[in-house]
């Protein structure tokens, strides 16, 4: 099954609640969450400069945490 | 007529390189602190700390001290003394 790295749930909406609801709220699931224990000799970026630019050393770590307008929430 | 001081193209690359190498020994630092025995994680940990001195090394050949405080050598007369600031690149 091919990692998500958001995932929604869909808050209860009281009737009496007086602000406007949200109906769809997203939160971040990293790969780290589902690694547990890092095994040795991961595959790495091959470059430092793209390891940066990524973010991490090790491209099953990835996570391109988008920012919260692009997440999908609906209110 | 411009007064600011600007810094050459190869500042910025070479600054980055030495950004995306220590970045790296980020990365190993942490994940070695987990796995001490990784011998060639160490070995890559000790690669990429002998290419940042080395890159380093480079830099303040070009453009004067990286860091002060007994971290960077000085050359005469005291050249820690001008734009840009860390803080300012």
């Amino acid at each position: 099954m091919e990692h998500t790295y958001t995932k929604y749930y869909y808050p209860y909406i009281s009737p009496l609640d007086p602000c406007k609801p949200i109906i769809k709220k997203s939160y971040s699931t990293p790969p780290n969450l589902y690694l547990g224990f890092q095994p040795p000799n991961l595959p790495q970026y091959n470059t430092a400069k793209e390891a940066l630019y990524k973010g991490t050393l090790w491209p099953a770590l990835y996570d391109n945490y988008k920012k919260y307008s692009l997440r999908g929430d609906e209110s | 007529m411009s007064h600011t001081k600007t810094m050459p193209p190869e500042y910025y690359e070479l600054l980055e390189q030495i950004q995306a190498i220590d970045f790296v020994l980020v990365e190993l630092n942490l994940y070695l602190d987990t796995h001490p025995k990784d011998y060639d994680a160490i070995q890559q940990y000790n690669h990429f700390t002998y290419e940042s001195k080395k890159l380093k090394k480079e830099f303040e050949k070009k453009f004067g001290p990286l860091m002060h405080f007994g971290r960077s050598y000085s050359s005469y007369p005291w050249n820690w003394d001008d734009t840009p600031w860390p803080w300012q690149v």
